[in-house]
């Protein structure tokens, strides 16, 4: 079926079986920073924001989320503070879990623009990174949050 | 700033290649761990499915394997783990490959099957393989033995007999999911007879060779292509889907791809579980007077590189001491379970769990200061190893003493441990490199270093800069091809800052000669900057990089080395991985549960060349540990895996790391790699500060019921 979404501000038509996930739809219409590991919503590499709020697309069904408003990394600008956090610090070795920290990490400094290290902490634990980058990507989220009150 | 595509999604690991028209790859694999094959049947799946089975490579080598040929490409007669490949379809979509494989019909007789290696020994256990060509350099020595690495130094265990005191004890090690984010995925096409793999591999020359063996095809027709890994840790090491996917491939005329499912991971390739029995006799002053290690090493169904694993983590267990009488006797054993191969910390893990948590126990045994007794006994430089050779840049006690300081030992051991390791790097090894101008006023680097994670283009621009006296920005790294890099040993062990920085040097060296033979210069005499090549003393000769296109420097690094399998003696390893660990620990004592305070590394890193990556590194390798230590074991029951998903099995989250501190001691002449040096001490550290707590622990990982029990 077709399914009519928003992705990264702009009208996207997926196409998907009724009984596929949003993750696998998502990849077919080639957002590629979406990404399948766990395939039971424990590891976050398939993060994507819906109405800003992270989401493992791989527990979403594909028609749940008609009209929903999704963003991905493959929509960031350049000068995003969340991103250009990441990179100033090297928050990733491999990158394949990047995109769904830096969602994850933008939600959490939309709702909560001071955040102590131990929230940052909670707010990632649905992200897993196997090449152990949390020190870095916790830095790389308080880069962030000191950038955009600036 | 331009965004990193690692940010922004677009860069392309192994499973987003794409060819139009390539067909996608299932597996059908065993449900059982031991059995006969005594058909199988296609005729249910639709005609437009291609189907691979045994009677479809028939005309192939029958067995492949990176150091013993032991593995069909699929099920002969008989399926020796749970997930052997028995068939294979590639079809249009994931989805009808899924659904074909359900249309196979497949017949089995179970037969008796061997999950423990120590058992797999034992004449009443079943013969897993029968009439295997074992390599000369290995020694079959035992039933489902494939390699048993022995080692003696001075008495061996005669040796035992001037101690004064003498402890023997058992551990035993769980086997690990390597788990990278991105699974194992290959891309195989053949044109005109040359096969084309786009892959994730650690080891494109291995696979070139070995799958050329087993086409029977000249290396000359193989291209391999190495694509970026969304981590490896060991697991994307030698052939995974290589052959089978280039065997669909070669049947259905097309591309094919095959990506594994998170459950396929842990039945394709694991970390050894591993059984130690260690003596260790000293003096009452502390003085070690001799040491045995009995290993064995679970491989599973296939070799893989367990040969080479056991051998490593042999000498490892022996620990970076010095003793005058050793023996080794260390057996990689063939099971029922899952192949297993390298795992980041290889084989080192196992071994300094056992032998570290023996030091412990022999400081408890003589009522000596743990750290006192290390100090004592630790290799110097100088000294001989128990393999023989003497060692150079030795920098254990720095270390140690380091990580010591760090949890403030000094003042007192409650529930504080520590832990000091030494782990070899691939030896022998050959690095080849090229630095080649191209039209644009670029430097070409053109290195088979495989990507996984670790960003090695970062390190290897800042070493051909610095030889080359340019800024980085004019190194560019060429793609990672077979058919345009020169050869290298294999991306894994650690190696390739080491190795890479030496071969760089001699590249650069060789690139200004040449340039000078262009000018009719001395080489002293040329002057490189970003601006463009001179001459000193001649302005009037300077030219821009761009007009030297096509000149290209070559640049070969060699390490001599290697063991007597029977002795143990020769070069273990041409520079040493050496680093030390302290950890303190609360344990619940309702509950099992540790809890990490304080965690310390101290690991020796040369001459630093990518901060952030060697930082990266180890913290990584730092958080690798602390899951080995407290949450990672694959359970098996019957050979099946009863923990293969990331619920079951538990990864370290940004929860489960608590605050930790490290140091990089630098100095010294060379750049080493800093991949796995914490992950092998800081386990045996938190099980010595476990112990300390008065949970004396023996296996890993230290699940709350084993603290408890």
């Amino acid at each position: 079926m077709k399914i009519q979404v928003r992705v990264n501000q702009r009208p996207v038509e997926l196409q998907a079986r009724t009984d596929e996930t949003l993750l696998t739809a998502l990849r077919r219409a080639d957002f590629r920073s979406v990404r399948l590991t766990c395939g039971i919503g424990v590891c976050g590499a398939c993060t994507v924001l819906i109405d800003g709020e992270p989401i493992s697309s791989c527990l979403v069904l594909a028609p749940a989320a008609s009209g929903a408003d999704i963003t991905t990394t493959e929509g960031f600008d350049e000068d995003d503070p969340v991103a250009t956090a990441f990179q100033e610090v090297s928050a990733f070795q491999c990158g394949y879990c990047t995109p769904g920290f830096v969602l994850t990490a933008r939600a959490l400094l939309t709702e909560n623009p001071q955040p102590s290290d131990d929230e940052i902490r909670h707010a990632l634990a649905g992200n897993l990174c196997r090449c152990g980058s949390y020190v870095k990507i916790a830095e790389a989220v308080r880069l962030a949050a000191e950038s955009m009150r600036s | 700033m331009t965004l990193d595509p690692r940010i922004t999604g677009a860069i392309e690991y192994g499973q987003d290649q794409h060819i139009d028209g390539m067909l996608h790859a299932r597996i059908l694999r065993s449900p059982h761990a031991h059995a006969i094959v005594l058909s199988v049947n296609t005729a249910g799946v639709p005609s437009d499915v291609v189907t691979l089975t045994r009677d479809d490579v028939v005309d192939l080598e029958p067995l492949y394997g990176p150091m013993v040929k032991d593995q069909p490409v699929v099920a002969g007669d008989r399926v020796l783990h749970v997930g052997d490949a028995v068939a294979a379809v590639a079809a249009r979509t994931p989805r009808e490959a899924e659904e074909a494989l359900e249309l196979i019909e497949v017949e089995y007789e179970e037969l008796p099957g061997v999950f423990d290696p120590v058992e797999a020994t034992s004449d009443s256990a079943p013969l897993l393989h029968e009439g295997l060509e074992i390599p000369a350099e290995y020694r079959p020595d035992g039933r489902n033995v494939c390699h048993r690495f022995r080692l003696k130094s001075g008495l061996g265990n005669d040796g035992f007999a001037g101690a004064e005191v003498v402890i023997e004890e058992s551990f035993a090690i769980a086997g690990a999911a390597h788990n990278p984010m991105e699974p194992h995925a290959t891309l195989a096409y053949w044109e005109e007879g040359r096969l084309h793999l786009i892959t994730g591999t650690q080891t494109p020359f291995n696979t070139r060779r070995d799958m050329a063996a087993l086409f029977r095809i000249p290396e000359e027709m193989i291209r391999v292509v190495v694509a970026p890994m969304g981590g490896s840790f060991g697991a994307k090491t030698f052939m995974r889907l290589e052959p089978i996917t280039a065997a669909l491939a070669r049947k259905a005329q097309r591309p094919v791809r095959a990506v594994l499912t998170r459950a396929e991971e842990f039945i394709t390739v694991n970390r050894h579980p591993a059984q130690f029995r260690i003596r260790l006799g000293a003096n009452r002053d502390g003085t070690f007077v001799a040491k045995s290690v009995d290993a064995w090493w679970d491989t599973g169904a296939y070799a893989d590189c367990g040969p080479s694993v056991c051998t490593k983590g042999g000498y490892a267990a022996i620990g970076p001491y010095r003793i005058p009488n050793v023996t080794v006797d260390s057996r990689c054993v063939y099971t029922n379970l899952p192949p297993a191969g390298a795992f980041r910390g290889y084989a080192a893990t196992q071994g300094v769990w056992a032998s570290e948590r023996m030091t412990d126990l022999m400081a408890d045994r003589l009522g000596i200061d743990p750290l006192e007794l290390r100090l004592k006994n630790l290799l110097q430089d100088g000294d001989r190893f128990a393999t023989g050779e003497v060692m150079h840049d030795v920098r254990f006690a720095e270390c140690l003493r380091n990580a010591a300081d760090a949890v403030e030992w000094g003042e007192g051991r409650k529930n504080k441990g520590l832990a000091v390791m030494l782990k070899g790097m691939q030896t022998p090894s050959r690095t080849g490199v090229a630095l080649e101008i191209d039209a644009g006023g670029h430097v070409v680097l053109r290195s088979a270093t495989t990507d996984m994670g670790q960003r090695p283009e970062i390190a290897q621009r800042n070493l051909a800069a610095h030889a080359l006296g340019l800024s980085p920005d004019l190194i560019v790294v060429g793609p990672n091809d077979t058919d345009l890099v020169p050869f290298d040993t294999r991306t894994t062990s650690s190696r390739s800052t080491f190795m890479m920085s030496n071969a760089i040097r001699a590249a650069a060296h060789d690139l200004r000669q040449k340039i000078a033979e262009r000018f009719e210069v001395a080489p002293e005499d040329l002057v490189l900057s970003d601006e463009g090549v001179g001459v000193a003393g001649s302005p009037d000769l300077s030219r821009p990089l761009a007009e030297l296109a096509g000149v290209r420097g070559d640049g070969t690094f060699v390490t001599p080395g290697g063991l007597d399998p029977d002795t143990g003696q020769g070069i273990a390893s041409s520079h040493w991985h050496q680093a030390a660990a302290s950890a303190e620990v609360n344990v619940d004592a309702e509950t099992g549960v540790t809890t990490i305070t304080r965690l310390h590394t101290a690991v020796y890193a040369g001459n630093v060349v990518d901060r952030a990556g060697a930082e990266l590194q180890n913290e990584g390798s730092t958080i690798f540990g602390i899951g080995s230590a407290l949450y990672e074991g694959i359970v098996f029951e019957a050979g099946q895996v009863t923990n293969g998903n990331l619920s079951d099995y538990e990864i370290p989250s940004t929860l489960d790391v608590p605050d930790f501190t490290y140091e990089l001691l630098e100095g010294g002449e060379h750049s080493h790699g800093l991949g796995e040096m914490a992950v092998p001490v800081v386990p045996a550290a938190i099980g010595n500060a476990v112990a300390a707590a008065g949970h004396p622990v023996r296996n890993l990982p230290m699940s709350a019921e084993s603290v408890l029990g």
